[in-house]
C-alpha cells in the first residue's frame, strides 16, 4: 500500500532516476508482456467485437459498425441503459453505506483497541479466509423463507409460523446487504491505514488550542483521513460497479446489476458484440472513476508529513 | 433436455482438462461415413488416440469414471473395455452456451438437445454417424432418429428424452388457477413463482400463453409481443432459476416458491421429499424435449465415439437410466414394466414411443431467429 521508493527517487535526483530505469528497466519487461497478453490484447478484442469487426453470430459479416452503440447509448432508450443507471444508483448506496460503517472501525482500531489492534485486524479479515461464494450462500441460509430471520420471527410468534418476510431475499434490500457486509472490511483498511499513519501531535495540538473532541475530529482528523476515506470509497465503487455474483445468488428478477447483463450476454445469450459494447462501457465508466479519484489512492502520507 | 446441467449448475462451470484444442471450427459434415464404407475413410480402432474430449451434461458421465457419482451403469461397456482415463468431460451448462462451446472447441462428442442440432449442422462443428456401427441403434424410436436426420443423415442419436411443464404446490395453489401456462401470469401468486432463466423456453412458454400457433418460429412481431408479456411476468418471480439443484429445488422445498418451471426429475424429487405438488398437463400442452449424441466433425476417434455411444444405447443402459432419472429413453424396447414406479411410468409416459409426438406435447423445436429472441429476453432481463 506504501510505496517507499518515491522519497529516495527525490532525495537522489534525476540523475539517479534515469540511472535506475536504465539500468534495471528489463525487469519489468516480463510483466508488461504478461499485462499485454493477458489483460491488454483481451480488451482490443471486445473492443473489435463492440463495433463488429469480430463476432460470434453466424450469418453476421463483420464489418465495421456502430449498430449496438447507437442502440445503447442515450437518447435511444432501451432497458439496458436503464438498467445500468439502477446499478449505478445502488453501486453508489452501498459504497456510501460502507464507508460510513466502516469509518468507526477502523478509528476504534487506530485510536482505542491500542494493543488489541492486531487481534481484532484479524478477526474483521478472518470472513477472507472462506470463499466469497460461501459467504454469499450463508446469507441465503440467514435470509430464505424458512431461514434463520423468518424462523425467529416464527418463534416470537412476531409472523405466523410459514409466512415469511418476503423482501429479505431474491430483492435489492438483499442484494445491497450483501454487498455491503462483503465490503464493509475491505473499506476499514484504507481509512485505517490513514488514521494509523496521522501525526498524532496534530490532534494534542488541536486540543491544546481549546478545541473539543467533536471539534478535533471534524476540524482535523476527519479532513486528514479524506484521502483514506476517498480510497475506500473507490475500493468499493470499481468493483461492484461489474457485481453479478451476489445479484445472481440472492438477486431477484428486479435486482439484477448491469454485470448480470454483461454476464449474460456472454454466457446465455450468443450476441458477444452487444454484451462487449456493455462492457466497453462499463470498463470506460471505471476508467473515468479511476482518473476522478486515482490521486486518492495512495494512503501514504508520509511525504506530506515528513519535512523535506 | 436440459437434464443434468441443472445439478449443481455453479460447480459445473468447469472448463476440460489439457489436450483440448482450440481452434477454429472444422470444416464439417464432409465426411462420406453414412453412406460409404467406414473402412476405407477411417483406421481401425487400434489406430486411433482414444482420448476423448466429450460436451456433456453434468451426471451422464460414463460409468467407470470419477465424475459418474449416481451409479449410472451407461458407458461401463466402453469402459470396461478402454478404461475411464481417455474420457474429458465438458459440461454443458445450457443450450446456447453449449453451442458457443463447441464453437471454440472441438469435441469428439456432444451431448446437446434436437433444438440445437441445425446450430451444430449450420456452423460445421458435427459428422453423421454410421448407424451400422451403432448394434442398438435400431432399437430406437424411429420418431425420434427421423428427427436427428438432416438431409438424410443421421447427425443425432436420441437418446433422452422427457416434459417441461410447471411444477406447483397443490396445497397452496388452487385447482381453478392451475389450468396452463397463464399460471405464471397470475398475480395472485406473485413473489411465489420461478421461471427458469432460459431464452428459448421462456419464448415458448410466452409464445403457448399468448396462443400462437409456431412457437419456435416466431415472427418479429410476435418475438416484441412474447416478449412484453415476459417484461409484465418478471415481478411475480421470486427468482429467475439457474440451475435446478441449487436454486430451484432448495427453494422450492424451502416454501419460498410454489410454482416453478421444471423437468420432471424435480417433480419425482419434490413427492420423494413429501411434498404435495403436481407436474401440470396445461391446455396448451406441456413442452417436450429429446437430447442426443453427436459425433464431432474433426474427431480422430471415430471408432471409439461409435462405441461410447453404443455403450449408452444399449437396451440395459437406457432400462437404467430411466429408473434413475426417471426421463424417458429413446429406446422403443424400454416399456413401462421395466420401470420400478409404475405410478410414475404412466404419468409420464415412459415406455410410450408415442409419447413426444401426443396432441398435448409441444416438442422443442430449432428457433430459426435464436439470435432475436435471446436479445428480446437480455431485454426481459435488463427490464
Amino acid at each position: 500500500m506504501t510505496v517507499t521508493s518515491a522519497p529516495t527517487i527525490q532525495r537522489n535526483g534525476l540523475l539517479a532516476r534515469l540511472h535506475g530505469r536504465a539500468g534495471r528497466g528489463w525487469l519489468v519487461v516480463p510483466t508488461i508482456a504478461f499485462l499485454l497478453a493477458v489483460l491488454i490484447l483481451p480488451l482490443i478484442l471486445i473492443g473489435f467485437y463492440s463495433v463488429n469487426l469480430m463476432t460470434n453470430l453466424i450469418g453476421v459479416p463483420t464489418e465495421f459498425s456502430l449498430r449496438y452503440w447507437e442502440d445503447f447509448l442515450p437518447p435511444g432508450s432501451n432497458p439496458f441503459w436503464d438498467r445500468f443507471q439502477t446499478s449505478m444508483v445502488i453501486t453508489l448506496l452501498v459504497s456510501v453505506a460502507a464507508v460510513i460503517a466502516a469509518y468507526p472501525i477502523a478509528y476504534y482500531l487506530s485510536f482505542v483497541a491500542r494493543r488489541r489492534r492486531y487481534t481484532l485486524l484479524l478477526l474483521i479479515l478472518a470472513p477472507f479466509f472462506t470463499s466469497y461464494l460461501l459467504r454469499v450462500i450463508a446469507w441465503k441460509v440467514i435470509l430464505a423463507n424458512n431461514g434463520v430471520i423468518n424462523s425467529a420471527l416464527w418463534q416470537l410468534g412476531l409472523r405466523d409460523h410459514g409466512d415469511g418476510v418476503t423482501w429479505l431475499i431474491y430483492s435489492w434490500f438483499s442484494v445491497a446487504l450483501v454487498l455491503f457486509y462483503t465490503w464493509v472490511p475491505f473499506v476499514a483498511l484504507p481509512i485505517y491505514v490513514v488514521l494509523e499513519n496521522m501525526d498524532t501531535r496534530l490532534l494534542e495540538a488541536a486540543q491544546d488550542l481549546g478545541a473539543g473532541r467533536l471539534k478535533t475530529f471534524l476540524r482535523v482528523t476527519l479532513p486528514l483521513s479524506l484521502p483514506g476515506v476517498i480510497a475506500a470509497f473507490v475500493f468499493v465503487l470499481i468493483p461492484t460497479t461489474g457485481e453479478f455474483i451476489a445479484p445472481l445468488l440472492v438477486g431477484g428478477p428486479q435486482s439484477y446489476m448491469f454485470g448480470n447483463t454483461i454476464q449474460g450476454f456472454f454466457s446465455d445469450s450468443p450476441n458477444w458484440n452487444y454484451g462487449a459494447v456493455l462492457a466497453v462501457w462499463l470498463i470506460a465508466i471505471v476508467l473515468v472513476l479511476v482518473l476522478l479519484f486515482g490521486r486518492f489512492l495512495s494512503t501514504d502520507l508520509r511525504e506530506s508529513k515528513a519535512p523535506a | 433436455m436440459q437434464p443434468m446441467d441443472r445439478r449443481k449448475f455453479l460447480l459445473s462451470a468447469a472448463a476440460v482438462g489439457g489436450g483440448v484444442l482450440l481452434g477454429g471450427c472444422g470444416s464439417g459434415g464432409g465426411s462420406s461415413s453414412s453412406a460409404g464404407s467406414p473402412k476405407k475413410t477411417h483406421p481401425p480402432i487400434g489406430q486411433e488416440p482414444g482420448t476423448m474430449n466429450i460436451l456433456e451434461w453434468q451426471g451422464y458421465e460414463a460409468n467407470g469414471t470419477e465424475a459418474q457419482t449416481y451409479g449410472m451403469l451407461a458407458g461401463k461397456d466402453y469402459t470396461g473395455k478402454f478404461g475411464p482415463d481417455g474420457l474429458k468431460y465438458t459440461y454443458i451448462v445450457n443450450d446456447t452456451q453449449a453451442v458457443n462451446k463447441a464453437r471454440s472447441v472441438q469435441f469428439d462428442l456432444m451431448h446437446p438437445c434436437i433444438e440445437n442440432l441445425q446450430d451444430y449442422v449450420n456452423d460445421g462443428l458435427v459428422q453423421p454417424w454410421d448407424t451400422n456401427l451403432l448394434p442398438s441403434f435400431k432399437n430406437l424410436n424411429p420418431t425420434l432418429t427421423k428427427k436427428g436426420q438432416i438431409d438424410g443423415k443421421q447427425y443425432f442419436i436420441p437418446w433422452d428424452w422427457g416434459y417441461a411443464s410447471i411444477l406447483y404446490r397443490t396445497d397452496k395453489v388452487a385447482p381453478e388457477d392451475a389450468t396452463g401456462w397463464e399460471l405464471f401470469w397470475n398475480e395472485k401468486y406473485k413473489g411465489r413463482i420461478a421461471m427458469w432463466d432460459g431464452a428459448q423456453s421462456n419464448f415458448e412458454v410466452a409464445a403457448l400463453y399468448l396462443g400462437f400457433p409456431e412457437m419456435d418460429n416466431l415472427t418479429p412481431d410476435q418475438v416484441d409481443q412474447a416478449k412484453e408479456a415476459l417484461i409484465t411476468q418478471k415481478p411475480l418471480n421470486k427468482f429467475y432459476w439457474k440451475s435446478e439443484y441449487s436454486d430451484m429445488q432448495p427453494a422450492f422445498k424451502a416454501g419460498d416458491i410454489w410454482i416453478s418451471y421444471s423437468w420432471q426429475d424435480a417433480y419425482v424429487n419434490m413427492k420423494a421429499a413429501g411434498l404435495e405438488v403436481e407436474f401440470m398437463d396445461p391446455s396448451q400442452g406441456k413442452l417436450g424435449w429429446t437430447c442426443g449424441f453427436m459425433l464431432g466433425a474433426t474427431t480422430k476417434n471415430y471408432r471409439h465415439a461409435h462405441q461410447y455411444v453404443e455403450s449408452f444405447i444399449n437396451h440395459a443402459s437406457c432400462v437404467d437410466m430411466v429408473n434413475l432419472f426417471y426421463y424417458g429413453s429413446a429406446d422403443a424396447t424400454v416399456l413401462a414394466s421395466d420401470v420400478k414406479d409404475k405410478d410414475l411410468a404412466t404419468k409420464l409416459n415412459i415406455g410410450d414411443p408415442t409419447a413426444l409426438s401426443g396432441p398435448n406435447v409441444n416438442l422443442q423445436s430449432w428457433m430459426p431467429n435464436e439470435n432475436d429472441v435471446a436479445l428480446a429476453w437480455e431485454e426481459v432481463h435488463a427490464a
